[in-house]
């Protein structure tokens, strides 16, 4: 006897990956994602009594207020800078989740610079910023450059290291500033003298143009002609598809992988100059809130491209300008800011998941 | 420095040293299975978030059953989306917590606390609803042992949670190397595609053993913060998770040596405070508080030399996503 | 006698090729049957669908009489079948105990290694071995690792074993051991498929044998009906006339001299013992030998990716042994890599890049700095006309290409002498028609020669000795790390070059 087997199975999910991802697909799943971000967010702000709606408009207006605007241009700035540090190394393969530390170590290197001249008078003033920006570039390019070295030679994990050099960077700033370098006329409060005029990113020729994003725009333009136009940009690009590869092609991998860190915590460590130099305008313990860390949703969002890292990173200083005025007017708690920002990073990183495989679900009839 | 301070280091040596412990017990599960979670921190500042809402609405046993849960929810979150959906772990890490700590510090503002408390148990007095603190555990003293000088107090005066660890830490060394979970899960971390073809499920595998992470950073931040500093702030964890997470490496992935490692950070931790008040310099608890860190980096260099490397290495796969070939 | 193991019919094929044309093969109970061909002839392939890693597209598979189907190698454990494959599958950081029992239910919750380990050193020590159940594997030799691995099989009461070239990574007296063990085992009603290419296996240790031969079965004999020639002629084939038009090559200087070569592969196994050999310019010296026997090694000493342990590689009377891919580059000798896919071509960037991956850095496309990428584009698009690669599109990713084509690019890369403006001095190609079509592998071919006659020397390994008699001007047969002969084609009839290759010392005339 025979009998007919006929078996419905209501979800048969497949997943297959996508052998091209068109552009279209690419920016659709993007913009829907954010869209979906800003949706979850929403329904949190509705949780505590608050329409949405007007979230988002206080968020809309920080783009549209001039004011408002400069200041989250004024945040972009160490965190673009540190999004183009990473646009280095990331395109090795190298996981530098150490930007944040990279950039305190750029904020000891300015403030030793501006010390050095305020307390021995070694350094003439015209000489100071430049010489800041030389520092903290040195020295963070350092703080990436060990792990980098050690990765290159003995294949130490980067991303642990990095992520341990971080608080390491962290507490050596806490300790210069709650003991050495703490202002004497600042009343014990553990902050550094404030910084000279001209040790400052400031609004240069008026009001016209800040300085600091001149200086943003000269590292993209760095990070864009290293990556592209230069032999190290591609050998970097050779040694992120494989050891094997780059060996084969007869690149020098020590030395590649070691400039490539170098290079990415310099320009990270540019941006602590920024938050030092440019928003804070002395040197304080804790002074980023994070920056390193939104930096990799940055430059993920960017698709590593250096270009798209200042309207992105102009995006995400917004959102902590939002956050601010929201904390102030409607009371939102700060964490909300920080919540919006994981869930924005979330959805990208699984946006990137359905960028690379289609998904179909059928009713499937299996006889 | 008297008999009664270096009894009471001691025991804040211990008792600091439990959160890392606690939080590093899972964590060495999921990396020995192959998976990096880094969202610790996030998940611990879960935890602590859950003990102090349910502490202030039911209690201390609610609080510890509810931060396992919401651990549990936040490791399934993970092991979906880097088990799973195959994502950076780096990557999907961060933002688990970046989203962890925004998540406890949205639903702790004093707004929302107010509103959930009220939820929870509407018969609250208004008072409770809006303090900052919550009951600490109490401490259960050993009879006679706990009066032992100087080491009394270090081993025998502790809440439930500290002991608990120990005995834990214990437990889950003999499962993880004496018995066939264990093997199981070591062998999934070092050769997922050998493990399989053997029969075993390595995506189960990998899940529960995330899921196991999460719950125990999020009991260790429960513990934090209802065993040990009741006093709730935003992120009041402060990085601890990642330090639960340096202790794993020192450790080289054995429960048994998280324990020594555990109380050594704690010990360092414990010192940073205590000196400060001699005021043997200002300078010093930074340093200190530096030191897992760098001892962290230097036992990854030393493991990653080829004579070491091969008895305690990291495992093989950690952080790489397993899928299926054919 | 009792069949353990039939397989009717089987067919499979992989994109572009037929592995496993109509294959039939029986094991039977007791016995050890060796499973004889040269590489991609379809062994391992027809084996994998036996362990349950491949599925067949037609065909059947009967244990022990039974018709099964075998879907992962979960399913054929739980049939008896274990297979040893050619790398070890195990855990360098677990003991041998736990590298045998994982997986198996019945070694208790908590692992009973007392009784467990007692119960693995009696199951080895029945098979001659003496095996510490709680020594790290990392602590063991090659020998024991695969004895390791025979008892994680035994250990789960297999009747059917397969050996996936067993001998490959074992010194001489462990080879003794090992087929002594396969002897006891076969005794004891074991069945045996062992996989290899040397014919002195076959003899050695085999009751059956079955030659396979591009994804056919072409006979099954019992071994002692046999002998080495007859099995020689059928691994080998008959010769095929093939006409090449050939101009005589008239060598002039050396590209290349190869003195007391020795080197040790990834296992840690010396794997070249002593190359001798010399290359001159305008030649094409072909390397033939069973797979294994330290092509691969020899091939990346002189790129430049493998460290030699001794000897020397002269090049203009200068020692450039263990000089940096960069320095050999320099030097003019260009590598064609086995396996392009993963030694020679980075999927995910574009022809452009791929074709420039060792120029870019030199003049004129780089000042020492800067990239000059119009240059290279120009040259980009020029080499995709010389070398006719599809898509002519320099920007298209080199994951995109045909197998063929992604052999041109690597062939455009490698001679068109972007460095320096010169061709080669000394071209090292190994394997570089392997799974490629008709069209293509003739391409290879015409492009090599005509190289060979504008001045390079070009050291060509090849699986295939039909194909290395008809391009080369000179074969070398190489066996077991040395080159055991240097012949003119022609000279050599193919029975004879099969025995050299087996190992089997022929004396001249």
């Amino acid at each position: 006897m025979k009998l007919a087997k006929t078996i419905i199975m209501p979800h048969s999910v497949k997943i297959k990956r996508r052998l091209h991802i068109s552009r279209k697909l690419s920016i659709l799943t993007t913009f829907s994602t954010l869209v979906l971000a800003f949706g979850v967010s929403g329904i949190f702000f509705a949780m505590i009594g608050l329409n949405p709606l007007d979230v988002y408009s206080y968020m809309v207006g920080v783009y549209t207020s001039p004011t408002l605007l400069l200041k989250a241009l004024e945040r972009a700035i160490p965190i673009g800078l540190a999004a183009l540090g990473l646009s280095i190394a990331f395109r090795m393969n190298f996981w530098n989740i150490g930007a944040e530390g990279q950039m305190y170590m750029g904020m000891f290197a300015s403030t030793g610079i501006v010390l050095l001249h305020a307390y021995y008078d070694l350094i003439p003033d015209y000489l100071v910023l430049l010489l800041m920006i030389l520092a903290s570039f040195v020295t963070g390019g350092l703080w990436c450059g060990l792990p980098a070295f050690l990765k290159a030679k003995m294949r130490v994990n980067e991303i642990l290291t990095t992520l341990m050099m971080n608080y390491v960077a962290m507490y050596f700033v806490d300790f210069l500033i709650y003991g050495p370098w703490r202002d004497p006329k600042g009343y014990g409060f553990p902050l550094s003298i404030p910084f000279p005029e001209y040790a400052k990113l400031t609004m240069i020729f008026g009001e016209f143009a800040y300085s600091g994003l001149l200086l943003l725009c000269i590292a993209v333009a760095l990070a864009v002609v290293i990556l592209r136009y230069t032999k190290l940009g591609f050998e970097l690009k050779i040694v992120g598809e494989g050891i094997d590869i780059a060996r084969y092609a007869g690149i020098r991998i020590t030395k590649v992988i070691t400039l490539g860190g170098i290079l990415s915590g310099g320009i990270a460590g540019l941006g602590g100059l920024a938050i030092v130099s440019g928003i804070i305008g002395r040197l304080r313990p804790r002074a980023s809130p994070g920056y390193g860390y939104t930096a990799i949703i940055v430059i993920l969002l960017s698709a590593l491209n250096p270009w798209l890292v200042v309207p992105v990173s102009i995006f995400f200083g917004g959102i902590f300008v939002a956050g601010d005025i929201l904390q102030a007017t409607l009371k939102i708690p700060g964490a909300a800011v920080e919540m919006h920002q994981a869930l924005i990073f979330l959805f990208i990183v699984v946006g990137e998941f359905l960028k690379r495989y289609k998904i179909t679900i059928t009713r499937e009839v299996v006889r | 420095m008297s008999i009664e301070w270096i009894e009471q280091v001691l025991q804040l040596t211990v008792q600091m040293g439990t959160v890392y412990l606690l939080a590093s017990l899972g964590e060495i599960y999921a990396e020995r299975s192959g998976v990096l979670n880094l969202g610790l921190e996030g998940m611990m500042l879960m935890g602590a978030a859950t003990s102090f809402m349910f502490t202030l609405a039911y209690g201390h046993l609610s609080a510890i059953l509810t931060s396992i849960i919401v651990g549990a929810l936040m490791g399934l979150i993970l092991s979906i989306l880097v088990v799973d959906m195959k994502l950076n772990q780096v990557v999907v890490g961060l933002a688990m917590t970046m989203l962890g700590a925004g998540l406890s510090g949205f639903f702790t503002f004093p707004e929302v606390r107010k509103n959930l408390l009220l939820r929870l148990n509407p018969s609250l007095p208004e008072e409770v609803l809006l303090i900052q603190q919550a009951q600490k555990l109490p401490e259960i003293q050993i009879p006679l042992l706990s009066n032992i000088p100087v080491i009394g107090k270090m081993f025998f005066s502790h809440n439930l949670l500290v002991y608990f660890s120990f005995i834990l830490s214990i437990a889950m060394w003999f499962i993880l190397f004496k018995t066939r979970i264990g093997l199981t899960i070591r062998s999934v971390g070092e050769n997922p595609s050998m493990a399989d073809s053997l029969g075993v499920n390595v995506y189960m595998v990998r899940r529960m053993t995330v899921i196991l992470s999460g719950v125990f950073a999020s009991l260790a931040g429960a513990y934090f913060f209802i065993g040990f500093h009741p006093f709730w702030r935003e992120g009041v964890t402060a990085g601890r998770g990642f330090i639960a997470l340096a202790l794993v490496i020192l450790a080289t992935w054995s429960p048994m040596r998280a324990i020594l490692g555990a109380y050594l950070f704690g010990g360092v931790e414990t010192f940073q405070y205590r000196l400060q008040l001699f005021g043997l310099g200002a300078q010093s608890p930074y340093f200190l508080a530096m030191l897992p860190y760098i001892l962290t980096i230097m036992t990854l260099i030393i493991i990653s030399t080829e004579s070491i490397k091969k008895r305690i290495g990291a495992p093989a796969s950690l952080g790489i996503p397993y899928a299926r070939e054919e | 006698m009792e069949e353990l193991v039939s397989l009717r019919g089987i067919i499979k094929h992989f994109p572009g090729v037929i592995a496993n044309d109509n294959v039939s093969f029986t094991l039977r109970k007791g016995e050890i049957h060796a499973l004889l061909g040269e590489n991609g002839a379809g062994k391992t392939t027809l084996m994998n669908i036996l362990y349950g890693l491949y599925r067949p597209d037609i065909g059947e598979i009967y244990v022990e009489g039974r018709k099964v189907e075998i879907n992962s190698p979960k399913d054929a454990i739980t049939l008896g079948i274990g297979m040893v494959h050619q790398n070890f599958k195990l855990i360098p950081s677990h003991t041998v105990l736990e590298n045998i029992i994982l997986g198996l239910k019945k070694s208790g919750l908590v692992i009973k290694s007392r009784k467990i380990g007692e119960e693995i050193k009696k199951l080895a020590e029945s098979y001659g071995w003496r095996i510490n159940p709680n020594a790290y594997v990392w602590q063991l030799t090659a020998g024991e690792k695969q004895q390791v691995e025979l008892l994680k099989i035994l250990y789960r009461d297999a009747k059917i074993l397969i050996l996936d070239e067993p001998t490959s990574v074992l010194t001489p007296q462990e080879c003794r051991i090992l087929l002594q063990a396969l002897r006891r085992m076969a005794k004891e009603g074991k069945g045996i498929i062992f996989i290899t290419h040397k014919l002195d296996e076959v003899f050695a240790i085999s009751d059956r044998v079955t030659v396979m031969r591009k994804g056919r079965v072409l006979v099954t004999k019992e071994t002692s009906e046999t002998n080495m020639s007859e099995l020689a002629q059928y691994m080998v084939g008959r010769p095929v006339i093939f006409t090449i038009e050939k101009k005589e090559s008239r060598p002039s200087g050396e590209a290349i001299t190869i003195k007391n070569l020795k080197a040790f592969n990834d296992k840690g196994v010396l794997a070249l013992k002593d190359v001798n050999l010399k290359v001159m310019k305008n030649e094409i010296v072909g390397i033939i030998g069973v797979t294994g026997n330290g092509q691969q090694e020899l091939v990346e000493v002189i790129a430049g990716l493998r460290k030699a342990s001794g000897g020397s590689l002269i090049v203009d009377g200068v020692n450039i042994i263990n000089s940096s891919p960069e320095k050999i580059i320099e030097l003019g000798i260009a590598y064609i890599p086995p396996e392009p896919l993963r030694y020679g071509i980075a999927p995910n960037l574009t022809v452009l890049d791929n074709l420039f991956m060792k120029a870019y850095r030199y003049k004129p496309y780089s000042n020492g700095v800067i990239v000059n990428w119009k240059k290279i584009y120009n040259k980009a698009e020029e080499l995709i006309r010389e070398f006719q690669i599809v898509p002519e599109n320099p920007y298209a990713k080199a994951r995109s290409l045909s197998g063929g084509n992604l052999q041109r690019l690597i062939l455009a890369r490698e001679l068109s002498g972007l460095i320096g403006e010169k061709i080669p001095r000394l071209i090292v190609a190994a394997y570089p028609t392997k799974g490629l079509d008709v069209g293509a592998t003739e391409f290879v071919h015409k492009t090599l020669i005509e190289y060979s006659r504008k001045g390079s020397g070009i050291l060509f390994v090849s699986e295939d000795i039909e194909e290395a008699l008809m391009i080369s001007d000179r074969v070398a047969v190489m066996h077991d790390g040395k080159i055991v002969r240097v012949f003119r084609p022609g000279e050599v009839d193919i029975d004879k070059i099969g025995l050299m290759m087996a190992g089997v010392e022929i004396a001249f005339k």
